[in-house]
């Protein structure tokens, strides 16, 4: 479960996210969209504990995301867009120090370890430098690493950038898989074909405020639009508060 | 993952502070075993490299500590003045590493603390923030530690050698040293939490006040210590004078003053005081260690939050003054290469990492060239002054070499990613090529002709000695530049987006051997025919007057020869590397 009460976050004079109320339930894949500038990767910055709300609480499987951010964090995997991996270590050793850092013992990092590299068909690679990686791999590499302890929330931060479309139908795939076993997905997209197809609900904000939360035919409801396609709502939704 | 999860998943015990010890200890062990490897694998040029200049260094200071050692003991002959003496001199050098190293370690933890993409990750992790910033820590005092004992082991092994110290003196020297490290650090990086804390938006005035602070502090201290009555050098007046100008060391609250105290007394067998200073020296850095933590326990998640919650200001890029001066100055150029030239002019002129560098070197060595003066009067033979000379002529190009090294080498590789951009432009390769050379020799002749000119000033060398040193010094800036734009072009990097890495890489490694190896053919070339030349003339007629005029004769020829082979020499380093380049770069594809 994902809880934001009331969230806002100013950057000096700039309010970043202004007053976000949302919760994000255990079993749904939730999509957050909007322009540049909106403040989407401020809100995933504060839901992973790197970013503090200025007012307002952030909470993650009951845990507030500031008074106890090291529970928070535990039960959480996170992908960030431009994710850091270790150059000079390889994807194994990559994958059981996060692993370990998530306090699995020796056993429980082997076997884990070997069911991601399944799953996730690292085989061919997981015993490289990640330096020689490419996008992609790097990709999968991080989406294993935050899937190895089994968490609760899953936060993603434009997973779909640079992927090939084999890789984008595992991930999409993947993302749906985790909704159905009952964790809570927040993922933050450009790619609203994606959003279109495979969340529960979206959200859509633009310049700090939330200005629609539901699914895509209640968006279509609201805006009393023809179009049935996300593009055009989300173009008219935006272009309206823009303008 | 066909798991279904529960309302809220069990949570277990978390890591132990040990056990996630043991998981940050594993991570930077596998890490330092990969880059060693690579290292000697991959690298062995550089390595081999490196650790040859090492210790060439590291003896070079050896010797010269060792002989400095050894003249005060000849020169101050009082037992008790010279153990004031050298514990001053000690105890200042210790003081000035202190300051440097709060400074150093401050800009280090801030890169590493706040700016680094690393963090991202360990604090979206279930680490404690106090292991995470003692992780950074760690790094820190790594690096920190290196420059520090290079600098540090020479002079207190040779002080311990010179002063035939008991063995218990080399035995305390790694506590001492390694205890005296962690505090600075250790403060250097309360400081950094406590200014990205309190004034973010700010920290860089707090750091530009800081390391103005620190130059002014330097400058003080050498103005302080080279200006006085000239009659009294190196008399037991002036050491008198020279001890109390150096009194601040001695402060009894300076962790440099413990340091130098307890080895001293180490040295003179007074092996329990000795322990004292080293028990007091290991429970402050102890102390320091633990107030870094506690502070980072409390702030830091909340620092960097802060940090990253600055409003980015708008950056809007108007042609400054600069800019239209050089537009003007170059307007005899092609069009395409006065363009590319402003280009380059720009982006150096907007990166503060370059010119502050560039500015901070040059302005150290002015101020040394401005106290030359000091030594002119005392150190009257001219072969001296003739030499000092030279040897400046040598630093800056050393300098030189280093900064292009650093900027000009990489520039050919940085336009890697965005070639096409220069690919596609109806612009000739050699014109890329000659713009870098022209960006490179034009930026280094002028600042190096100034420092030469302001060296033999201060020297008041003759007319002809300062003509042969600015044509040796374009000669140098010449043959550097064009080295550096040759090999940049025929060992280009194109993967690497980081100019320092490619500096550090074969290419940039093999740039610096061989411009030190041309600065010292070069202003041997001249030097020494010019010191034979200098002596033959001062010291007069030795034998007989034909003799002296036949003497005088082939030292011409020498002189002339040397410069004309240095000349020589010079157009050769700038034609080949430029011709080698141009040759390589028409080659390359996008």
């Amino acid at each position: 479960m994902i809880e934001f009460h009331h969230v806002t976050r100013n950057y000096a004079r700039k309010v970043a996210v202004d007053g976000l109320s949302l919760t994000v339930p255990p079993g749904e894949l939730f999509a957050l969209l909007g322009p540049n500038g909106a403040g989407k990767t401020t809100t995933i910055k504060m839901l992973v504990g790197l970013l503090r709300p200025t007012s307002g609480s952030v909470v993650a499987c009951g845990c507030d995301l500031v008074g106890d951010v090291r529970r928070a964090t535990r039960c959480m995997g996170y992908v960030p867009e431009e994710p850091f991996l270790y150059d000079k270590l390889s994807g194994r050793e990559f994958l059981e120090f996060a692993a370990e850092m998530r306090g699995l013992d020796r056993a429980a990092v082997d076997d884990r370890v070997r069911r991601q590299c399944r799953d996730f068909e690292l085989d061919d690679f997981v015993d490289d430098l990640t330096e020689t990686y490419s996008h992609g791999m790097k990709q999968r590499l991080v989406l294993a690493s935050a899937l190895l302890h089994d968490p609760a929330v899953l936060v993603l931060d434009e997973p779909m950038i640079g992927l090939d479309p084999r890789s984008v139908r595992m991930v999409k795939d993947l993302l749906r898989a985790q909704a159905a076993a009952g964790v809570a997905v927040f993922m933050s997209t450009h790619t609203l074909a994606v959003a279109e197809e495979i969340a529960n609900r979206i959200g859509i904000m633009d310049r700090g405020r939330l200005h629609f939360l539901g699914t895509v035919a209640e968006l279509q409801q609201e805006l009393a639009s023809p179009h049935a396609a996300l593009e055009p709502l989300f173009l008219q939704l935006t272009g309206d508060t823009t303008a | 993952m066909n798991r279904m999860h529960a309302a809220y998943p069990p949570l277990g015990d978390f890591l132990s502070a040990e056990d996630e010890s043991r998981v940050f200890g594993r991570m930077r062990y596998r890490i330092a075993r990969t880059l060693l490897r690579q290292t000697f694998s991959q690298a062995r040029f550089r390595a081999s490299l490196v650790l040859m200049l090492t210790i060439l260094l590291w003896s070079g200071m050896f010797w010269m500590f060792a002989d400095g050692f050894r003249f005060l003991q000849a020169a101050i002959p009082h037992p008790e003045t010279h153990a004031r003496t050298v514990g001053a001199v000690l105890g200042a050098f210790f003081a000035a590493l202190l300051l440097m190293l709060v400074f150093s370690s401050g800009i280090i933890l801030y890169g590493s603390l706040f700016r680094s993409p690393e963090i991202t990750l360990l604090l979206t992790m279930p680490a404690r923030t106090e292991r995470v910033f003692l992780h950074k820590f760690h790094e820190a005092i790594f690096f920190s530690s290196w420059g520090f004992m290079l600098l540090g082991s020479p002079i207190l092994l040779a002080y311990g050698i010179v002063a035939e110290a008991p063995w218990y003196y080399y035995a305390m020297l790694p506590p001492f040293l390694a205890a005296f490290i962690y505090i600075p650090v250790a403060v250097g990086a309360i400081l950094c939490l406590w200014v990205v804390r309190r004034i973010p938006d700010n920290r860089l005035a707090a750091l530009m006040f800081g390391g103005l602070l620190l130059l002014c502090g330097a400058a003080w201290m050498c103005w302080s210590l080279l200006t006085g009555p000239e009659s009294d050098l190196l008399t037991p007046g002036w050491f008198l004078e020279i001890l109390g100008r150096l009194q601040f060391s001695e402060q009894r609250l300076l962790p440099s003053w413990w340091l130098s105290s307890g080895l001293l007394d180490a040295a003179a067998r007074a092996w329990s005081e000795s322990i004292l200073f080293l028990a007091l020296m290991i429970s402050n850095a102890l102390f320091f260690r633990q107030l870094a933590i506690w502070t980072a326990g409390r702030i830091y998640r909340e620092a960097y939050s802060g940090l990253w919650g600055r409003e980015s200001r708008r950056k809007r890029a108007r042609p400054g003054t600069f800019d239209r001066s050089l537009s003007w100055a170059v307007r005899g150029l092609p069009p395409a290469m006065r363009l590319l030239l402003i280009k380059d002019l720009r982006l150096f002129r907007r990166d503060p990492l370059q010119w502050s560098q560039f500015l901070i070197f040059f302005g150290l060595l002015a101020l040394y060239f401005l106290n030359i003066r000091r030594f002119t009067y005392d150190i009257y033979y001219i072969g001296w002054v003739n030499m000092v000379s030279f040897l400046n002529l040598s630093v800056v190009g050393l300098l030189m070499s280093t900064f292009t090294t650093r900027f000009i080498f990489p520039m050919i590789s940085l336009e890697g990613r965005r070639f096409w951009i220069l690919g596609l432009l109806p612009v000739g390769r050699e014109t890329i090529l000659w713009s870098k050379f022209l960006f490179a020799a034009g930026g280094s002749i002028i600042p190096c002709s100034a420092l030469i000119l302001l060296s033999d000033a201060m020297l008041n060398v003759s007319p002809m000695v300062l003509a042969s040193h600015q044509l040796t010094c374009l000669v140098l800036c010449l043959g550097l530049a064009a080295i550096a734009v040759g090999l940049g072009a025929r060992l280009p990097n194109l993967r690497e987006q980081s100019p320092a890495r490619i500096a550090a890489g074969f290419g940039g490694t093999l740039n610096l051997v061989v411009s030190t190896l041309y600065i010292f053919v070069i202003v041997l070339l001249t030097a020494l025919p010019m010191h034979f030349y200098l002596a033959a003339s001062y010291t007069g007629v030795v034998r007989g007057v034909s003799e002296q005029a036949a003497m005088m004769w082939w030292l011409r020829l020498w002189l002339m020869a040397g410069t004309a082979a240095s000349l020589l020499l010079g157009t050769l380093a700038t034609i080949l590397p430029l011709r080698m380049g141009l040759r390589a770069l028409r080659k390359l594809e996008f």
